[in-house]
């Protein structure tokens, strides 16, 4: 899948960041915005135009939890791991979604259709448990409300 | 200058110094494992901590600098809890094994991998040194070790065992047909030492002791020395041909051997601490045990060592044309072979259990049927029924396995009202054998009639009197045992004659989960066993059965051994420090960070799972080199230096300089010997200069006997000058 | 009249974008504001007319009709329903806002209504009537300290940065709010994010930093986007920028996206995020003050310290000392959750104690099991027992107790709350979160967090409390920076005041709170059961048999404890134990 990554579309970003120093997490976040991972192919044009090395650029992208390597689902499920969503029953809720859709955190279901990822605190506290798929929040789950919002879109996805 | 005091010890320091620098300026050791003056200060591993007077938290003493009038502790109890927790932790995550299973399974703690190495690479004469350290019959005990080690070998996990015990012999008997090794010994103290028995203990402690510059004299009863390797092992198993040659280099080596004089006639144990400055007891166990089985005292029924000693010295028994043997062990097995080669028709070997729970070597059991003897499992003598006070039939109790014992094996129990008796001729007690106690009445003996000898320190209720062996505590046991002791017990010896005290604590080593191995990716290869004479061959004569390997069945059967232990054991810096606390990482156990790998080019292998993290590979690839061929990869428990993309290191820009190699405080990183076959060896290191470019360059050399096994850039300029190995090499010379 | 919808981003979630969408069909525009604070009462609709306030909670699209009814016509009967009741008024009207003053009031989006309550007057009296020595006169007086969580007198890290030599400073605000549990940062920047912006000037200004910064989390989208609105608006307005109103005074403003590490709360990792590398703390010293951001003396405060600032330099140090203890000066605010009947953001002057927030303001618990503990301070923080919940609000009181104040995150928990399962949570997060680079760390608190999760599956064994203790302390002595040394808190405190539920799991192999699924079992009681068969359609498994009105009965080999049962039953017939 990697054959179609159009490195072109990163040009901007390099242009605009690639000179300035300590850019490195921006840049990453831009790339990520463009090609929804960060791709192999656009580390390495990024270390040949920055100039820091791919083990450093890997280094970071490890390191913090907004990077992914890997295309993921069409819809991002990002469950919030805050307190007040434990205390409030998350950990139900995690079970409930590994059991609709037969995948672990970080994993993403075969038809490309969800993936999982477990984040830290989404500050929305007070509606917890609480979950973000992509950009919308979706407050007081319980295990029904879950299995019904994963339902209807799955449904919106056909 | 700054005045400040360290553990009492008023100091100066300069201006800017850290309280690390200040310390081992003034030979004050701080432990450390992240820091190198190569890279910046970096403050992880938290083993340099210490206590400075009225600042509450510990300072890591690499970065906090020294300030006028501190008053510092590099040993508080607090710094100590503290290394030791942050030690714990360490190994508690650190996956690997600083000793192979086979030397730590071995009782004289023989460097199995080390030898076997050494003869895949075809050094021999390294391989019998290695041997030597810790066995001065390595040719015999080769013969007739039962092998612990390779009980413990991992290569059964993915077929067979190596065969340890014969690689052991091959190397010995190149060694005795040729200009023997013989070892350095010490300059003379002037000590004496007496030793009581000429078996394998006291000829070990004898040698040993010797080595180390004391005068050593054997006393033994019989008219050569040897004890039961002689006089309990028949000679189709182990030629008297090698054992003489065996002793015959250890008393070249300087010990004084003095036959055909007995404990209680000749001398006595207080008569022989008079004229020397110690003595150890080392009698071994003469006596055959008796089976209280109605019948033993008529003509005809023999006790195994009884029988075999009698063979040895050249006037057998009339044993008959039908003989039984009782017993299930190796003396067992030497009984009922030697009878058959004796010209016994029927042989039969009356065994409790079954095949599976005989303690004998399994490929003795076989080796027997193959010469013709026959098993009687699960039964058990209940009488020895004779005519005229000679033996003429035994009667057998059926038994069947029930539940398992103590020991784990399924106890045999009698079938109600079943019985058998065969007619015989002569029966052989081979069920054990014990001390003669009358010889040692001057010693304590322990309940269960032996000797009584401290664990540690061998030390007996008489001063200056030791004792080891069969004769000993729990009785007797197979030879390497009572080599093991003796090796130890001349090293107590040692330490009572220079009134030192020896530590006796056994030293922490990692040791990896043996659940956790993965044995997939290892190819099968069979394990290679000595051809041997046909058994219609061997039956009719005492020749030694098996013909030993050639150089090219060795060679290939060395070569299976999976490298358990590890190279980097004789510096591992991470090993240094764990030994020096009282630690017990099992009290963490929990989940590895990182897989075990061979991940390998031709000069650096890899291995995170060894890793702990201390970052500086990747620091001093980066901040010295500026190649950046490593990174630290994700987060948290499961950081891994690793290159970007998990790429092999050939495809980066790792130039080999080895630097990294250099730093790493354990075995993550190692760097190739210049051998076929790894092995760990305690390598020595020296610095050569050459030239390189028209510059002065340094490297690193490291030997064993004299080989060179690695060279190693070891400074700017041989590190940027991109030469290979080979080149480097080719520098030397 | 005014209409204003609060949308901050809990706000949002609970739909009052949708709220404000259906307002447009009926042709009422409503305003954006930031976040009130009410979190539980959210979508909140304020309406004004003239100064007379009417507030409706819990909207939603279907209510749009009834509103426009009121807007239009003034009858009020269709909404009566959703105007706030007095008890919940008093959520707000116990609090003493500063930090929040304008939140859920003013739109975030319009620098212009910040002006209109007095923005920006405090730097422009900085700027021109006092020297930096009398601003940081001013702190000190005040008694304002860091409101991160250590607690630092505020006036001595910017005298301190102040005070260090180079010409390149830098002041960097921490707005990478990780506390699982806390929300009041990102609040201030959603809802007034001028105030911020305010207060790190005049604190730039202060230290004498050309360069200010702003380092959020990438998780707190909505809060970029307003910052940098109000920062484009600022700089509009020459307010950032060169010269600033027409002093000498010059400084930029640049916002850098965290990028999901907590970890990054350390100002070091922060300093080392910053540049771009991987968030592992340096060590210290050398401090900020001294070399910090490219090497350059850098001071850094959080979001709420900043928060403070501009009301402090109007009215005065004193009349913020004026608030709180001895050692404690001012208003903290606190995002209280959980298992509290109202939850939220709350900000009351210090000295006030623990029943006030919970009880008096927050109203006590949800359900009706008793309140049990209240976690403070998050993955630093500790767990305080209901016998403690006289305790004041005040950094020394909290400390002593094994707590912390931390950043504010208040979450309540009640009897159905298991502790060791606590500790567990947070060993989890800072398990995650270590950045790797210390030994105490980062096996450390794996190996606590693999400890209790043994504890709370039934494997915990004698001997278990006393190591896990004993590795507590060895990690507070020997972790690099405060994310490792305070990593114990949550086992310590839990340790200290639960010691017994913790011998509960180990010898007794139960769970008193009943949520260590390990440790549960459920059953039916045969005599509540009336046979309505609900929990046997209801079961996942189908471990649940029973006839029509007749006793069902659980299968203990099949039941997977997802506890469906037990919440369902309408007659309390399942019994956990």
């Amino acid at each position: 899948m990697n054959d179609n990554i159009d490195l072109s579309l990163l040009s901007g970003v390099l242009d605009e960041y690639a000179a300035v120093k300590g850019s490195l997490i921006t840049i990453l976040q831009h790339t990520q915005d463009i090609y929804g991972y960060l791709p192999k192919e656009a580390i390495e044009l990024i270390s040949e135009r920055t100039g820091i090395a791919t083990s450093e650029i890997m280094g970071v992208g490890t390191f913090y939890t907004q990077f992914r390597f890997e295309p993921v689902g069409k819809y991002l499920i990002m469950l919030c791991q805050g307190t007040a969503c434990h205390v409030n029953g998350s950990e139900l809720i995690l079970q409930t979604i590994k059991d609709e859709l037969g995948i672990d955190d970080g994993q993403t279901t075969e038809d490309g259709l969800f993936s999982l990822k477990c984040v830290a605190c989404l500050g929305c506290c007070s509606l917890s448990p609480v979950m973000m798929v992509n950009e919308d929040t979706y407050g007081s789950l319980t295990p029904d409300k879950t299995k019904k919002i994963l339902k209807e879109l799955r449904e919106a996805a056909v | 200058m700054i005045n400040l005091t360290i553990n009492g010890k008023a100091i100066q320091a300069p201006e800017g110094a850290t309280i690390l620098e200040a310390a081992r300026a003034n030979g004050i050791d701080i432990p450390t494992l992240c820091y190198d003056k190569a890279v910046e200060i970096y403050g992880a591993c938290g083993l340099c901590v210490v206590e400075a007077e009225g600042i509450p938290k510990l300072l890591r003493s690499c970065s906090a600098k020294c300030t006028e009038g501190m008053v510092i502790n590099t040993e508080s109890d607090r710094v100590v809890q503290s290394r030791k927790i942050a030690m714990e932790l360490l190994m508690s995550a650190h996956d690997g094994d600083c000793v192979a299973p086979c030397q730590l399974n071995c009782p004289a703690r023989t460097d199995c991998q080390g030898y076997v190495g050494l003869i895949a690479n075809g050094e021999y004469d390294s391989a019998i040194k290695l041997i030597k350290n810790k066995i001065p019959l390595p040719a015999s005990i080769g013969r007739v070790c039962p092998h612990p080690c390779e009980k413990a070998c991992r290569r059964k996990n993915v077929e067979e065992p190596i065969n340890i015990a014969q690689l052991k012999a091959f190397a010995a008997d190149i060694d005795l047909n040729k200009d023997s090794y013989l070892p350095d010994v010490m300059v003379r103290t002037g000590k004496k030492v007496a030793i009581i028995g000429g078996g394998p203990a006291g000829l070990t402690a004898a040698y040993y002791l010797n080595i180390m510059g004391h005068s050593v004299t054997v006393y033994d009863m019989m008219e050569k020395m040897g004890g039961m390797l002689r006089y309990g092992i028949p000679q189709y198993r182990l030629p008297k041909e090698v054992l003489d040659k065996e002793i015959a280099i250890i008393e070249k080596s300087g010990v004084k051997l003095v036959n055909n004089v007995k404990l209680g006639k000749d001398f006595t144990i207080e008569s022989l601490k008079t004229e020397n400055d110690a003595v150890i007891v080392a009698v071994g166990a003469w006596q055959s045990s008796s089976m209280r089985t109605p019948g033993e005292d008529l003509e005809g029924v023999y006790g195994g060592i009884d029988f075999l000693r009698a063979v040895i010295k050249g006037n057998p028994p009339e044993i008959g044309e039908r003989v039984a043997i009782c017993g299930g062990g190796n003396t067992a097995m030497d009984a009922c072979r030697t009878a058959v080669r004796l010209g016994a028709k029927e042989v039969y070997v009356i065994y409790r259990r079954t095949r599976a729970e005989m303690p004998a070597d399994a490929l003795e059991i076989d080796e027997a049927e193959e010469e013709g003897v026959i098993y009687k499992f699960l039964t058990n003598p209940i009488s020895f029924n004779g005519e005229n006070g000679k033996l003429k039939s035994v009667t057998l109790q059926i038994m069947e396995l029930g539940e398992p014992d103590a020991s784990g094996r399924r106890r045999p129990v009698p079938v109600e009202g079943k019985t058998e008796e065969i007619p015989l001729d002569s029966v052989i007690l081979a069920i054990g054998q014990k001390l003669v106690q009358g010889d040692v009445s001057e010693l304590q003996l322990n309940e269960r009639g032996n000797i009584e000898a401290d664990p540690d320190w061998f030390t007996t209720n008489m001063d200056g009197v030791f004792a080891i062996g069969d004769a000993t505590n729990r009785g007797a046991s197979i030879a390497i045992e009572a080599i093991g002791e003796a090796d130890r017990c001349a090293k107590a010896v040692d330490a009572y004659l220079n009134n030192q005290k020896m530590d006796t604590r056994v030293p922490y080593i990692s040791k990896r989960d043996e659940a956790t191995i993965d044995y997939s990716d290892r190819k099968k290869e069979a394990r290679k066993t000595p051809r041997v004479l046909a058994p219609e061959v061997r039956n009719k004569n005492f020749d030694e059965v098996s013909l030993g390997f050639t150089e090219e069945e060795a060679k290939e059967e060395a070569s299976r051994c999976l490298e358990c232990g590890c190279r980097e054991y004789y510096k591992c810096k991470l090993l240094n420090v764990a030994q020096r606390y009282d630690i017990d990482p099992s009290r963490f156990q929990g989940e590895m960070p990182q897989q075990y790998t061979h991940d390998a080019n031709a000069f650096i292998e890899r291995n995170t799972a060894k890793c702990i993290l201390c970052g500086l590979c990747v620091r001093s690839c980066r901040e010295v080199m500026d190649i950046h061929a490593l990174g630290l990869m994700g987060r948290g428990f499961t950081t891994e230096p690793s290159p970007a993309f998990a790429l092999p290191l050939d495809q980066t820009k790792c130039n080999n300089c080895g630097l990294c190699v250099q730093l790493c405080p354990t075995g993550a990183l190692t760097e190739k010997a210049n051998l076929k076959k790894q092995v760990p060896l305690n390598e020595e290191y020296t610095e050569v200069k050459v030239e390189i470019d028209d510059q002065q360059a340094s490297l690193l050399v490291s030997r064993y006997n004299g080989k060179i096994l690695r060279v190693i850039p070891n400074d700017e300029i041989s590190r940027n000058a991109n030469l290979t190995r080979e080149q480097l090499l080719a520098k030397l010379q | 009249m005014r209409i204003v919808i609060g949308q901050g981003s809990c706000g949002i979630a609970a739909g009052a974008e949708k709220v404000r969408q259906a307002l447009l069909k009926e042709n009422i525009n409503a305003s954006v504001a930031g976040c009130i604070g009410m979190c539980y009462l959210e979508p909140i609709v304020d309406i004004y007319d003239e100064d007379k306030l009417t507030r409706l909670v819990k909207v939603s699209e279907s209510d749009a009709p009834a509103i426009a009814e009121y807007i239009n016509t003034g009858d009020r009967s269709k909404i009566e329903n959703l105007v706030v009741s007095d008890e919940d008024s008093e959520f707000l009207n116990k609090q003493t806002r500063i930090a929040l003053r304008n939140c859920g009031i003013i739109n975030p989006e319009k620098i212009e209504e910040y002006i209109e309550k007095d923005g920006y007057t405090a730097l422009k009296s900085c700027l021109t009537e006092k020297t930096p020595e009398e601003v940081i006169e001013i702190i000190k007086t005040s008694g304002l300290a860091g409101r991160g969580g250590a607690g630092f007198p505020t006036w001595f890290k910017w005298n301190a940065a102040r005070q260090s030599e180079g010409e390149e400073k830098y002041l960097i605000c921490n707005a990478d709010e990780g506390d699982p549990g806390a929300f009041m940062d990102r609040a201030v920047i959603e809802s007034d994010p001028h105030n911020l912006i305010e207060g790190m000037l005049i604190g730039a200004y202060a230290i004498g930093a050309k360069h200010a910064v702003v380092y959020v989390r990438a998780e707190y989208p909505l809060a970029i986007k307003r910052l940098k609105n109000a920062l484009e608006q600022a700089r509009e307005k020459g307010i950032i920028g060169n010269n600033i109103f027409g002093t000498d005074f010059s400084c930029d403003f640049m916002i850098k996206a965290g990028a999901g590490a907590f970890v990054c709360g350390e100002e070091t990792a922060l300093i080392e995020s910053l540049e771009g590398h991987r968030g592992m703390p340096r060590l210290k010293p050398p401090f900020p003050a001294q070399s910090g951001f490219w090497r350059k003396p850098s001071n850094i405060n959080n979001v709420e310290t900043f928060a403070n600032v501009a009301w402090i330099i109007n009215n005065g140090g004193e009349a913020f000392a004026a608030m709180g203890t001895e050692g404690s000066k001012g208003t903290k605010v606190f995002a209280v959750t959980g298992k509290v009947k109202r939850s939220g953001l709350v900000e009351i002057p210090m000295g006030k104690t623990l029943r006030d927030v919970i009880f008096d303001i927050g109203g006590g618990m949800k359900s009706d099991k008793p309140f049990k503990a209240v976690q403070m301070g998050g993955p630093s923080g500790g767990c305080i027992p209901a016998s403690l919940i006289d305790t004041v609000i005040d950094y020394k009181a909290l400390g002593a107790t094994g707590a912390i104040m931390g950043s504010g995150g208040m979450v309540v928990m009640d009897e159905s709350t298991c502790m060791v399962g606590m500790a567990k949570f947070f060993l989890d997060f800072t398990a995650k979160e270590s950045c790797g680079k210390c030994v105490h760390c980062r096996i450390g608190t794996k190996r606590m967090l693999e400890m209790l999760e043994r504890i709370t599956k039934g494997e915990g064994k004698e001997g278990d409390i006393e190591l896990l203790e004993e590795l507590c302390y060895a990690i507070k002595d020997g972790a690099l920076c405060g994310l490792g040394q305070t990593a114990p808190n949550p086992v310590l405190t839990t340790i200290k005041y639960f010691r017994d539920e913790y011998e509960a799991h180990i010898k007794d192999k139960k769970c008193p709170a009943g949520e260590c699924s390990d440790l549960i079992e459920y059953s039916i009681n045969a005599e509540k059961c009336k046979g309505c068969t609900l929990c046997a359609r209801n079961c996942p498994v189908e471990a649940i048999s029973g006839t029509v009105k007749n006793p069902h009965v659980i299968n203990i080999d099949k039941c997977i404890k997802c506890g469906k049962c037990y919440s369902i039953c309408r007659f309390d017939a399942v019994v956990k134990a």
